[in-house]
């Protein structure tokens, strides 16, 4: 769920970007040094950030008739972590307000937040968390997937309010329509993506239990035994 | 995505210095914020535009495809912004004046500020703002995996075309839990390719002495102090204009 260039107050848009900014910075800060101790890491990374943009550039089938596209953005944490997402994110994010005009360069802290920072972050922590207590993979998988999603909605609903505070009924009055506009439209997106996310991993994990090691992916994805 | 990365590469202003482009770009892009949007982002918009379609010369209609869809967003959203929720008397909805002004002002802002968006994607190729990146801190690891994501993008795309249409030709689309499945099939065999593709690269690079860095020659343009004048000149003057029509205005 992209905020369009120029939606947000000059001031929101600037306060979201320091928001971001450190998060960013930590994560870039990471990525560099793992790329200069591994070189091939590199080229890894890259791959997945074009992966990740050409899978947010597939439309995905939508129940209502309308067409909206997946965030990749609990594939992307499951795969790499939260921590690598958030400067992957933010390149991706770059590249979609670039090459697509879809997002854009003062909202880009604003969307940067909600999907390379908090969307990660949650799906992370309800795989570990899910795994901890023994949940079966595919299960796991589809939480983390979908409510990383959803939390990537509820965010910018937020974010929305804050800067379009309701005139009779404040932020909160606000939050509540904008949630209101998401629920119906980006719930089934959700869980359209959290299937989706299963499919793939699912995959993944029959084929490229290898690639998957390289990327030192969240270890029971692998570790399971590969059929043959 | 390959109209507007074809257009990039091709109209007129493409050899031109980046930082001619990307200075007056970003600077009618924090006007527009700025200032207010109702006398602004229309001119800002008929700037944007007309730079685009006269210097840059990209035709119009690719000009209007970019804008299209950022706009019907924009429209959807609109009457959102325009209603407004209360509470006081148990729960009603209502249309207000400041909600409309509200409404209006945020998608003339937001259109104004997309058409600056669309003339840097429509003149300014990505593997141009390395420099400019590099010149805000941003360490060069990062900027060359960005640079390499750019590439990676367009390979990537083309399979998943050529895969999309394959599954479509033997029915994988024709019912939604179809759909989901041929979706994650692609998008899981594209991640596959895409990991081989990465192994190959470094397998390539290794075997010509890679040791992390990607040294790659890049178009000498020399920046005309000029014409960045002139730019800079009329985003002033789109500037002046617009803060003049408050005056009037009000």
């Amino acid at each position: 769920m992209h905020i369009a260039e120029g939606f947000l107050p000059p001031l929101h848009a600037a306060a979201w970007t320091a928001v971001s900014l450190p998060f960013v910075m930590v994560s870039a800060r990471r990525v560099n040094r793992l790329m200069q101790d591994q070189p091939q890491f590199k080229l890894l990374l890259a791959a997945s950030g074009a992966f990740a943009f050409v899978l947010s550039a597939l439309k995905l089938p939508s129940v209502t008739g309308s067409c909206s596209h997946a965030t990749g953005t609990g594939l992307g944490a499951i795969l790499f972590g939260p921590s690598v997402m958030a400067l992957l994110g933010t390149i991706v994010l770059l590249f979609q307000a670039l090459l697509l005009a879809h997002g854009g360069l003062t909202t880009l802290g604003a969307n940067v937040f909600s999907m390379a920072i908090v969307g990660p972050w949650v799906a992370y922590g309800l795989l570990r968390g899910t795994q901890g207590l023994n949940a079966p993979l595919a299960v796991s998988v589809f939480l983390a997937a979908m409510l990383g999603d959803m939390a990537t909605y509820t965010v910018t609903a937020g974010q929305l309010a804050l800067a379009f505070p309701d005139p009779a009924s404040g932020v909160l009055g606000s939050f509540i329509k904008f949630m209101g506009v998401f629920a119906p439209t980006q719930l089934p997106l959700a869980v359209i993506e959290g299937l989706l996310t299963v499919v793939i991993v699912n995959l993944l994990r029959q084929y490229s239990s290898d690639e998957l090691r390289d990327l030192q992916a969240f270890p029971r994805l692998f570790t399971v035994e590969v059929r043959p | 995505m390959q109209a507007i990365d074809h257009h990039a590469w091709t109209n007129r202003w493409r050899s031109r210095h980046p930082a001619e482009k990307l200075l007056p770009a970003v600077s009618l892009l924090a006007l527009t914020l700025i200032l207010p949007p109702l006398n602004i982002g229309p001119l800002a918009l008929t700037g944007a535009t007309l730079a685009t379609v006269y210097g840059a010369q990209v035709p119009l209609r690719t000009v209007l495809k970019v804008l299209a869809a950022p706009t019907a967003f924009l429209l959807a959203g609109a009457p959102f912004l325009a209603v407004s929720l209360d509470f006081s008397h148990g729960f009603s909805l209502h249309f207000s004046a400041d909600g409309v002004r509200l409404a209006l002002e945020t998608t003339v802002r937001a259109l104004a500020a997309v058409s600056c968006l669309s003339f840097l994607a429509l003149t300014t190729p990505l593997a141009d703002w390395a420099p400019l990146l590099r010149r805000v801190g941003i360490p060069s690891g990062v900027i060359e995996l960005i640079l390499l994501v750019y590439r990676l993008i367009f390979v990537f795309a083309e399979r998943a075309l050529t895969g999309r249409q394959a599954q479509t030709a033997r029915l994988g689309y024709s019912r939604p839990d179809r759909s989901v499945r041929s979706l994650g099939l692609l998008a899981g065999s594209l991640f596959q390719r895409s990991l081989e593709q990465a192994r190959r690269l470094e397998i390539g690079l290794a075997a010509r002495g890679y040791r992390g860095e990607l040294r790659v020659l890049t178009l000498e343009q020399p920046l005309s102090w000029a014409r960045l004048t002139a730019a800079m000149a009329f985003v002033v003057l789109i500037g002046v204009m617009g803060g003049l029509l408050a005056q009037v205005w009000t």
